[in-house]
Parts: structure tokens; sequence; C-alpha cells
């Protein structure tokens, strides 16, 4: 399973998911239960409280119907267990965008695969169908296998739905100021940050090595491609005036090492002495 | 810095603004006025071209994740009524179900063969092996009379509802399995037709040899039609699933699933409320003390209904012979 699923918009805007995995998913279901449980014996006791209270009225005389209220109250009762049985998932995704308590608890949601949010149509499919995906019941391992082998973690249900379980994080934190200073200064036509290197620092052999690691960087495994990019630039960190740590630290690193090899080859090729991009405009495609 | 402070309040108004519209549900959108219809679009656009730039420029992953998320927002906010548009498709309903039904006839034809077959070979091995029914059924049935006031023909009125709720809830929940293990490429729904089957055929077999068979068909008749039917067409939805994941021709499997999905659904909800009818005639219906030249006619009309109504709703709007789009 992979960690992301990407989908592509009709104006070409890529949007990017986490998916969710078995482990989160789970103890969502876990709340679920417990939250399914509770309510059905909620509602039955008040159920149960109603119809103590049609018979002491009719006890106390007021009517020959009380065996009939008693009757219906119970039917009410079986039908009730029974909807919110089949019904809790349904209701709580398809009214709850994609959300149940559970997943709200967990921070998950459902959405389909073009990004919107689900509606009654996909709970209803993705979740009348769960007996299949807990077989052999109640151990869910059919649809676990199914998961497992997915690409984007899907199980039956989710197929025949067409959704996606995607991890939900959001806050307008602090981070957005960073981000939002980053990108004002990308718009005004400066790329991130002055870049300088001074003149002979890195030889040749080394502008070679980074040339051919740019080179076929694509063609290597994600982790590989990560691990070669730290390789490569780590030695050449303090001259471009980072702080090694930092970077080595950062969950990015991979592409952000990558992003540093390839400011070196443009200054290499631009054989400016002591160059500095600060002054760079960036692609104009990208406007 | 002046203009990223300009810029982070964009993104955030951006942002509380399409959540605004969102939570005020699906007629949100349409409260605008063209002015701020337009405005939208342009910090959607303006959004979007930033984080087009923060992903190829290499800007830090929380800016990406943060851009990101704001776009998920707006496309929502944007693309949200694409949805409207479907479920409004969707509600056709009450046609829907019987064209659904008829442009699937060969997964109907198939699950009738499981179910009345079996039941048919059970009735007839019942009738020639009398013993097989001790295998088959359980004691409550090898004694069971239909035609004593302790049993089922004559359930006390008081019981009625709560009979005829379990027997909705119950067949409900056999047509939800029976849909659902579709996705074991039907062997699920295979099995619970194939038992089912066994179950109705010896019962009929074992009463008929012991001359009870006029109680019996007298009390299944009003409901009968109704509720085999239904449980038919909820393995016919079972096989739609199945014949996605057998032969999903040129389709990946989960696209082809996908595709039947949304019609496989609209039949299990048809099942439903068929079940519904089925389950108030066989709890108030079948038990009264109605002759039984009435139950063949309520036998009859039922079949005439179901019948007029598979082979006739939905015909004029013009048959679609091809899958309707569902995506």
């Amino acid at each position: 399973m992979d960690e992301r699923v990407f989908i592509s918009t009709p104006d070409h805007v890529t949007l990017e998911f986490e998916l969710a995995g078995p482990g989160s998913r789970f103890s969502a279901y876990v709340i679920d239960f417990i939250f399914n449980v509770v309510l059905i014996v909620i509602i039955v006791l008040a159920l149960y409280a109603g119809g103590a209270v049609v018979s002491l009225k009719s006890l106390l005389g007021a009517a020959r119907s009380q065996s009939w209220s008693a009757s219906w109250i119970l039917a009410l009762m079986v039908l009730v267990v029974f909807l919110i049985n089949w019904g809790y998932y349904v209701l709580f995704e398809g009214l709850g965008k994609g959300s149940t308590p559970g997943k709200k608890r967990v921070g998950i949601r459902v959405i389909r695969q073009d990004g919107l949010p689900i509606g009654l149509r996909e709970a209803a499919l993705r979740n009348l169908v769960r007996a299949a995906d807990m077989l052999p019941p109640p151990s869910y391992i059919l649809g676990g296998l199914v998961m497992h082998f997915d690409p984007h973690g899907r199980r039956l249900g989710d197929m025949l739905a067409g959704t996606y379980v995607i991890v939900e994080k959001f806050a307008l934190t602090a981070q957005g100021a960073s981000g939002a200073a980053w990108a004002s200064r990308v718009e005004q036509g400066r790329s991130r940050e002055a870049l300088t290197l001074p003149r002979g620092a890195i030889s040749p052999q080394q502008i070679g090595l980074i040339e051919r690691f740019l080179g076929r960087r694509h063609e290597l495994s994600k982790e590989r491609r990560a691990q070669l990019a730290w390789q490569i630039a780590e030695p050449l960190l303090p001259l471009l005036g980072e702080d090694r740590d930092g970077v080595a630290r950062r969950v990015d690193r991979g592409e952000r090492c990558e992003w540093l090899l390839m400011q070196i080859i443009e200054l290499a090729q631009n054989k400016a002495p002591a160059i500095s991009v600060a002054e760079k405009t960036p692609p104009a495609a990208l406007f | 810095m002046q203009a990223a402070e300009e810029k982070l309040l964009q993104w955030t108004r951006f942002y509380q603004r399409a959540q605004t519209i969102l939570n005020a549900g699906p007629r949100g959108l349409r409260r605008l006025n063209g002015a701020e219809i337009t405005r939208l679009i342009d910090d959607y656009q303006a959004l979007t071209a930033d984080l087009a730039r923060a992903r190829s420029l290499g800007a830090a992953r929380e800016t990406v994740d943060q851009l990101n998320r704001i776009a998920v927002a707006g496309h929502n906010l944007l693309y949200g009524q694409i949805r409207l548009r479907e479920s409004t498709a969707a509600a056709r309903g009450f046609a829907n179900f019987a064209g659904t039904v008829r442009r699937h006839a060969w997964a109907v034809a198939l699950s009738a063969v499981m179910f009345f077959g079996s039941a048919v070979v059970s009735f007839v091995a019942v009738q020639l092996h009398p013993s097989l029914a001790y295998d088959l059924l359980a004691d409550e049935f090898l004694d069971f009379d239909p035609a004593s006031p302790d049993n089922l023909h004559s359930i006390p009125s008081l019981a009625r509802p709560v009979v005829s709720s379990l027997i909705i809830s119950n067949n409900i929940q056999v047509t939800l399995l029976a849909f659902g293990f579709g996705l074991t490429a039907g062997v699920g729904t295979t099995v619970l037709l194939i038992f089912n089957g066994i179950h109705l055929g010896s019962v009929a077999g074992w009463m008929s040899l012991h001359g009870k068979d006029r109680a019996l068909w007298g009390w299944i008749m009003p409901h009968g039609a109704t509720e085999l039917l239904a449980i038919c067409l909820a393995g016919a939805a079972g096989y739609m699933l199945a014949s996605a994941i057998i032969v999903p021709g040129r389709l990946r499997r989960a696209t082809a699933l996908k595709r039947v999905g949304g019609q496989a659904l609209t039949i299990e909800l048809g099942c439903m409320v068929m079940l519904v009818i089925a389950g108030l005639i066989e709890g108030f219906v079948s038990p009264s003390d109605l002759d039984y030249a009435s139950r063949i006619g309520v036998l009859l009309a039922s079949v005439a209904l179901w019948a007029l109504y598979f082979f006739g709703a939905g015909r004029h709007r013009g048959e679609h012979p091809d899958e309707p789009p569902s995506h």
C-alpha cells in the first residue's frame, strides 16, 4: 500500500492525500463499534421506558389498547435495532461527509476517487457490503488481505463505491507564516533563497557525479533516491552555508538535498564567480 | 514583510470562506452573486498556482501540505456541484429499478436458477427419499403443522406487528448478504441462494408428503411471489458484482466494480422496499382467516402487478442500451 494518493482535477491541479493505514482504520472501527452498541442500548431503553409508560396508563384504566401498543413498540424496537446495525455507517458517513464519530476521533475520512466528499450513495455501497470484507466473520481477513495488496489500501467495499480512506490533518499554524513568506518571495520573481558558492569549491568530478545522479534519479526507487541525494549533498552542505544537522533531521531531506544539488549545477553552468541566485526568476511555464 | 502577511491572510481568508460556504450545505454556492463567485474562482486559481510553485520549486513539506489542504477545500467547493447533479440522476428511483433489472436479466435468470432449481431438486428428493428431510430440516419444521392454531398460519393478531418486523428485518438481512457476498466472486451468493432454496424445497416436500401442502401453500401464497422475487433480485445484484470480478473485460477489477456498483445498489434498495411490502403481507394477511380462493387471488394480483412493473415501468423514457455513466 502506498502512503499517498494523487488526484488530478479537471483544471490540472494535483491534490495530494495521505492514505489511512489499517491501524488507524481499525481503531476508528473499535470506537464506532462501542458507539454503535451504546446507541442501541440507549434507544432500546428509551423505547422500553415508553412502553412502561403506556402500560402504566392502561393499568390506570385509560384503554384496553395496552397490549397493542406494547406490541407495536416491540416491533419498533426490532426495526430500530436492525436499522442502527446496518445503517450506522451509511447514515454517519453519508450525511457527515465521510466521517463517523470513530473516524472523526482518529482523524480519518472517506473521500471519492475524484477528491470530493462522499454522499449517501457511496456510503451505502461501501457499508452494505461490509459482510463480504468481514469474511470469515467477524475477522475482516478478506478485507484486510485486499487492503494489503491494493496500492490505495482499499477494502472491497471501497473498490465498489470508488472511495479512499484518507488522513485528515490540518491546522493553519505558525508554519503558515514562513510558507507564506516563501510564496510571496517566489511570486515577486525570486526563488526561495540566495545560494552562494565560492569559486572552485566544488571539483569537476563532483559536478559530474551530481549531474549523473540528477540525470537518472527518476529511475531510482524512492528510498535509494533520497539516500543518494543525501550522500552526495552531505559533504557540500557547509560550503553552501547549510546547517548539516538541520538538514539531516528534515522529513523532506531527500527533496531538499536534490534541490540544493540542482542549484549547484545551475551555478556551475552559469560560471559566474560567487554567484547568487537571488534574482533568478522561476520558469515562466509555472505562471 | 508586508507581502508575506498579505499572502498568509489571502490563504487563510480563502480557506475560511470555502469552509463557511461548504458548511452552509449544498446550496451555499447558489447564494453568492456573480462578482463573489468570480472572486472565489480567482482566489482558488491564485492558490493552486501557489501550490504548483511550492511543489516544483521545492518548498518545505509543511507549506505544500498546507496549500494542498486549502486547495482541497476549494476544489470540494467548486466541483461539489457535480455531485448534486449525480444525486438527482440517481433519484429517478422507481422506474430506474425496473429498467436496471431488465438490463441485467441474465443475472436475475442465473439467480432464479440457483434458488428455484435447488428448491425443486430438494422438493423432489424429499418426495423420493423422505428420510432426507431429517437431515435437511430442523425439528420445528418436522413437527410443523400449518393448520394447527398455535403455528404461524394463525399468528395471534397481537403478535403480528412484532412478527412482521422480525420477518422484514430477517429477510432484508438475507438480501444484504446475498448482495454483499457477490464480492466473493459470487461464491457466497450462490451458497446463500442454494441453502435458502433447499430449505424452501424440503419444507414444501415434507409438508406435501404429509398432506399439509394445502395449508402451507395457503400460507405462502399471499406474500410468496413478492418475497421470493425479491430474494432472486438480491441474488442478481450479487451476481452483478461477481461478474465485475470474474469477467472485468478490459477494465481493472476495481474499476469494473465501481461501474456496476451503482446499478447493483439500485436493485438491492428496490429489494428492500419489496421485502417491506412482503413482510407486511406475511405478518398481517397470510396469518388471517382469509379463504383459500382469496389467497390465490392475492397471489395472482401480486404476480400481475410485479410483471406489469418490471416489464413496463420506465419504457417510455427509452431504454438505455448501454451502462449509464457512473463516475
